[in-house]
């Protein structure tokens, strides 16, 4: 029992982590229809720089100075590249965001080299919060889950109760009306492509330290984040909460099943011809684990393609 | 009298690059005779591709999962059969066909039920799929050191020499891109080309769109798989990586470089880049960062690729008489030239700078003083002026160049522009309708 | 760099060689690394280990009174690169390639190398294997031109289980969690296998994805569950730098018996959580007295850093080349390579750690190893943390040796 509420709570934190970077994403989405390819490139960006000043200003000043940088270069991207091919098309502008990633990528190894750097939780932080079923549950877990459930509740509350939130709302639903009653939709698109990259630059600063920061963060975190904006449904911020927590959590109960379908085949008295067949029969849940989100991922797209919260059809 | 089904100058074309092709061994080393065989592979790989995105209009980003599909049924026909009997190792690539097109099916039917942004996602996601279970289905795609095999004789020949090799891809290659190409002028292709102008009006003539969608999916796929079985009767081996998605992805930049209007674009974009990796990787330890570099820019300022640079340059040729346009290239070429050796040679520079095995000599070296690099057989000392002037040299005239040429882009059109305005009674038919140039 | 000045020498090297027909022929080194994308880190690493190992060779003569050539190649990161550059550096003239940063590549070099080797008699290369310790290499896949100069999952895990029984730390629970790859089946194999001579029992093992996991929580659950008293893991990189990073944040009192603890950066990120764990590698200072001191100074003072991780083996697997190489007499002014496969059989020579030779059964190398533990007393300081690894026993090559697998059919040419 301890074990399954502590690897639920692993996996709430974990969902939380990736709502952090996939908010942003959806949001860019919902917006302009491009599938930032370099979004998860943010996230490294942000641990990095957090990495940088932590030595200089400290841990948490860090922390909230790396984000904004991320965002300033966020502003930079939509409004120097993206801007330029936009009409060119969809293809085009994703294209390049998926160069940027690289240069991205590229430019972090040959700044700071190939291998993680030592980019750590302070000491202070570093102990345990409470202890559940013989194991300790540490502290910075669960600050990083609280940075999180704010960021979301701050987004919500800006999207929804303030009047930047409305004309953000209304960019996103009929960009050409917004732009008619005389808003500045250019300068709202740049706004939320940089307030996106600052979120997932926030992610980046606080779970770099907590778990590793090395130049291939964003191809481990990338494809993960696609998963969840598409399962959430593109451009809806409560699906991309409910999909993140929902990755996240089955993602941490899997590793606990030791099972495979030639388990389940016993139920009926088939398991040996299933142990004969091999393969995909006997292949254990857990060691499945990182590949049950594409299967949810395509289930969702040939069943509800709109996504769990997303728009239908 | 009906046109032919190929112009004659297409066909003199094709024949030309053909015996061309086929002289290349004689003019190339070993080494480059074998990167030659990888560039035809991904010629042909991304015209299958562009069958599917610049005709059809699916933008699939997936595509490496029927290219791996063929890559492992070839693989597996190999050790079976042994290149004898009914598939001898010319014919090898059937395999990879068939697979290719049974999966292209299987996948393309589901695929297809969606389009724009949910159909890319739904590729996306088979290829992440079968990349996922791949290392774990060890009986079929072998593991981490992948499944290896070996070419037998056929036909009185050994296979053993890269030369043979490379006639065997070359035969194959030509063949699928002729077929391609002879598809575009079929009744079928010219509905592919309906499917992506509009196939809501498609529907309602009362054809099947989603067949439609499937049998161009199924179609990429078979090609795209020949491909890959063609990678693998040249490397005698095929492991699961081939269903990264950096090959996905890698197909879909070449195409877009190469540009996806013009039939051979696709073909000629994938053969340079693949070029590209093959000789900068052993310049440079950079050259992922080149190659970002060089996407994005071809991305922003030539959108239709290089293909459709050639096509901008012959409008301008048409507009424009050549004693006008020689000095604008040039300009513009010298331009190009200048900024990106500028642009290397810093990027060089601070890649030595920043380097760990550089910086730990910088921290033994008493009193502060700074090794020099080596760049280019000469040391350069970081702390001299000159080591940033020549880069910031190159940069200044680079971009001195392109502003000088831009200018005389400007020029030309408004020259354009006043004479068209001032000699309206001329109907002037071979106008192009861009007044701001088309750089 | 490097390659930048040597691919034009080697373009006009070849050209000359057509010109002069068969006069002196250096020798031609060939390293084919992943020197970019995501795994670029080791690939770097082992080049600029063999650069150094080059440089001795030259600087105690070359070969045949000509300097011996280094050519770089990289493999862009996968099998097929790798499989495109061996061609290259077949056309080329190399007659020695080196590798070993993953074994995937290193099997689908052995495979090509024998496929060449067949198909061009009096031209064969030879593979020299300084990283890749997959068993099959040495087993199903052995090949009378791959010779092994690091150990294997078989060979570390032995000396690991024996250190620390000896030290008291392996307790009689012990968790075996590993990589879902060749790697790390080898290693739960060996981990198994040396069950009984170790006095435990291992209550659970584990494979998981790998370099996907981010969250290892949900595996230390399992770890603290099924009360292990040590964790003995092959896992490298970022899977054994989070697993233990887990482990710590839930408070989970095991001691981890790894083999690649020692890669640069690890103890950087780990910090003091490291202090008290094992590693079985194959090189410590420390361990190596006086002459163990002049090595790392002598790599420090030519590369900018102290030898880590896998450099040293790379560097003492080129001196048993280049042993092999002074015993090879030229014939017609070239390098016969069987002849040198040949004396490579024979090789033996004498490091910091002690002796080393070479099987000639299934080309794996006899090599000490020694099982060291994180310290704040260590006399070498690693990345510039205040820890280092403390020698705890040092099992010389025969005392290292396993058997040579069974599925080793070497042909050997007449």
């Amino acid at each position: 029992m301890d074990q399954l509420i502590v690897s639920l709570m692993n996996g709430i934190v974990y969902g939380l982590l990736l709502f952090m970077v996939s908010a942003g994403l959806t949001l860019i989405f919902g917006m302009m229809g491009v599938l930032n390819f370099a979004h998860a490139s943010f996230y490294m960006l942000g641990a990095y720089f957090a990495y940088s000043l932590q030595g200089v200003i400290g841990f948490w000043p860090a922390v909230i100075a790396s984000p904004l940088l991320v965002g300033v270069i966020g502003v930079v991207v939509e409004r120097f590249f993206l801007r330029r091919v936009h009409h060119h098309g969809h293809a085009h502008e994703l294209l390049l965001t998926f160069g940027l990633s690289f240069i991205i990528a590229e430019s972090i190894k040959l700044f700071f080299g190939n291998f993680p750097v030592d980019y750590r939780i302070p000491a202070a932080l570093d102990v345990p919060a409470f202890s559940l079923g013989g194991a300790q549950y540490p502290a910075y877990r669960l600050v990083m889950g609280g940075i999180a459930i704010a960021m979301f509740v701050a987004i919500y509350l800006l999207l929804t109760r303030t009047r930047v939130g409305i004309v953000v709302r209304s960019a996103i639903y009929k960009p050409r009306m917004a732009e008619a009653l005389g808003h500045n939709v250019p300068l709202v698109f740049m706004g939320v492509f940089g307030v996106g990259a600052a979120l997932a630059g926030l992610a980046g600063a606080v779970a770099g330290a907590f778990y590793t920061t090395n130049p291939n963060m964003a191809l481990e975190l990338g494809v993960m984040v696609f998963v969840v904006v598409v399962v959430g449904g593109l451009g809806s911020l409560g699906g991309a909460m409910l999909a993140s927590l929902l990755i996240g959590v089955i993602t941490s109960l899997a590793v606990g099943i030791d099972r495979s379908l030639a388990d389940l085949l016993a139920l009926f008295g088939a398991s040996d011809w299933a142990r004969g067949v091999g393969g995909l029969l006997t292949l254990k849940v857990s060691s499945l684990s990182a590949t049950i989100p594409f299967a949810l991922m395509l289930l969702i797209l040939l069943v509800r393609p709109g996504g769990l919260m997303g728009e239908k059809g | 009298m009906r046109p032919a089904i190929v112009s004659l100058r297409a066909l003199a074309l094709a024949a030309t690059g053909a015996a061309l092709l086929a002289a290349l061994p004689f003019l190339l080393t070993q080494g480059l005779l074998n990167a030659a065989i990888q560039m035809l592979i991904a010629a042909l790989f991304a015209s299958a591709y562009n069958l599917l995105c610049g005709q059809a209009g699916m933008l699939s980003f997936g595509h490496a999962a029927y290219f791996g599909v063929g890559a492992f049924g070839t693989v597996h026909a190999m050790n079976a059969v042994g290149g004898a009997g009914l598939l001898p190792t010319p014919l090898l690539p059937l395999a990879g066909a068939a697979c290719g097109l049974v999966f292209g099916a299987i996948a393309g039917w589901f695929a297809t039920q969606r389009s724009g942004t949910y159909f890319a996602m739904i590729t996306l996601a088979i290829a992440e799929l079968v990349h996922s279970l791949a290392p774990h289905l060890k009986g079929l795609f072998g593991g981490e050191a992948g499944v290896s095999t070996m070419r037998m004789p056929a036909w009185g020949l050994d296979f053993g020499s890269t030369l043979q090799v490379y006639y065997l891809t070359l035969a194959w290659v030509l063949v699928s891109v002729g077929l391609l190409y002879l598809y575009t002028r079929t009744p079928l292709g010219r509905l592919t080309f309906g499917l992506r102008e509009n196939s809501h009006r498609l529907r309602f003539l009362g054809y099947n769109v989603h067949g439609l969608g499937m049998l161009v999916f199924a179609l990429s796929a078979m090609f795209a798989g020949i491909a890959g079985s063609l990678q693998v009767v040249s490397n005698e081996s095929a492991n699961y990586v081939v269903f990264d998605p950096a090959l996905s992805a890698a197909v879909v930049l070449n195409t877009y470089i190469g540009g996806v209007k013009v039939f051979l674009g696709p073909a000629l974009g994938a053969a340079l880049m693949t070029f590209f990796g093959y000789a900068v990787s052993d310049l440079t330890q950079s050259w992922l960062l080149y190659q970002g570099i060089l996407f994005v820019l071809v991305m922003m300022f030539m959108p239709s690729g290089l293909a459709g640079l050639g096509g901008t340059t012959a409008r301008l040729r048409q507009r424009f008489d050549l004693a006008r346009i020689v000095p604008l290239v040039a300009l513009s070429v010298g331009a190009a030239l200048l900024l990106s050796l500028g642009g290397t040679f810093a990027i060089e520079m601070l890649q030595r700078v920043f380097s760990q095995d550089y910086r730990a000599m910088a921290r033994l070296q008493p009193a502060g003083a700074w090794p020099p690099l080596q760049f280019l057989g000469r040391a350069w000392l970081p702390a001299a002026f000159a080591t940033w002037a020549v880069p910031a040299a190159l940069l200044a005239s680079g971009a001195w160049l392109a502003h000088l040429a831009r200018q005389r882009l400007r020029a030309l059109a408004d020259a354009e522009s006043a004479s068209a305005a001032g000699a309206n009674a001329h109907p002037s038919t071979r106008l192009a309708a861009h007044p701001g140039g088309t750089a | 760099m490097h390659t930048l000045a040597t691919f034009p020498s080697a373009m006009a090297c070849t050209l000359g060689l057509l010109c002069f027909g068969a006069s002196a022929a250096p020798v031609k080194i060939g390293v084919l690394e992943t020197l970019s994308g995501p795994q670029a880190s080791s690939g770097q690493a082992y080049r600029t280990a063999v650069r150094f190992a080059v440089d001795q060779i030259n600087a105690a003569g070359g070969w045949n009174g000509e300097p011996v050539q280094l050519l770089e190649y990289d493999n862009q990161g996968g099998p097929a690169g790798a499989a495109d550059k061996l061609k290259a550096a077949a056309a080329d003239g190399v007659q020695l390639i080196v590798q070993g940063a993953s074994s995937a590549i290193g099997g689908q070099i052995t495979e090509d190398v024998r496929k060449h080797n067949l198909r061009n008699p009096g031209k064969e290369i030879i593979y020299i294997n300084v990283g890749a310790e997959a068993l099959e290499l040495t087993g199903e896949k052995c090949n009378f031109h791959h010779f092994r100069f690091s150990g294997d999952a078989q060979i570390r895990t032995k000396a690991l289980v024996s250190a620390m029984k000896q030290a008291n730390a392996l307790g009689t629970r012990v968790y075996a969690i590993n990589q879902n790859y060749s790697w790390g089946q080898d290693m739960e194999r060996a981990i198994s296998d040396n069950a009984a001579a170790g006095g435990y029992q291992v209550v659970e093992k584990t494979l998981h994805d790998v370099n996907k996991v981010q969250d290892f929580a949900p595996y230390v659950a399992k770890i603290s569950a099924s009360k292990a008293d040590s964790v003995l893991t092959g896992n490298w990189s970022n899977d054994l730098l989070l697993l233990m990073k887990a482990s710590k944040s839930a408070g989970l009192k095991v001691r981890f018996g790894t083999v690649f603890l020692d890669q640069p950066g690890n103890l950087a990120n780990a910090g003091d959580l490291a202090v008290g764990h094992f590693v079985a590698h194959t090189f410590n200072a420390e361990a190596g007295g006086a002459e163990g001191e002049r090595f790392v100074n002598e790599y420090k003072a030519k590369t900018g850093h102290a030898p880590a991780f896998i450099e040293p083996q790379t560097v003492f697997g080129m001196a048993m080349v280049a042993d092999a190489l002074k015993r090879t007499r030229p014939e017609g002014g070239v390098l016969n390579v069987n002849a040198l496969a040949r004396a490579i059989e024979t090789a033996k020579i004498k490091t910091p750690m002690g002796e080393m030779s070479m099987r000639a059964a299934d080309h794996q190398v006899q090599m000490p190893i020694v099982v060291s533990t994180v310290s704040k007393d260590a006399r070498y300081k690693a990345d510039d943390t205040d820890m280092g690894f403390k020698p705890v026993k040092r099992f010389s090559a025969e005392e290292a040796s396993t058997p040579a697998q069974s599925s080793c059919a070497m042909k050997r040419p007449a």
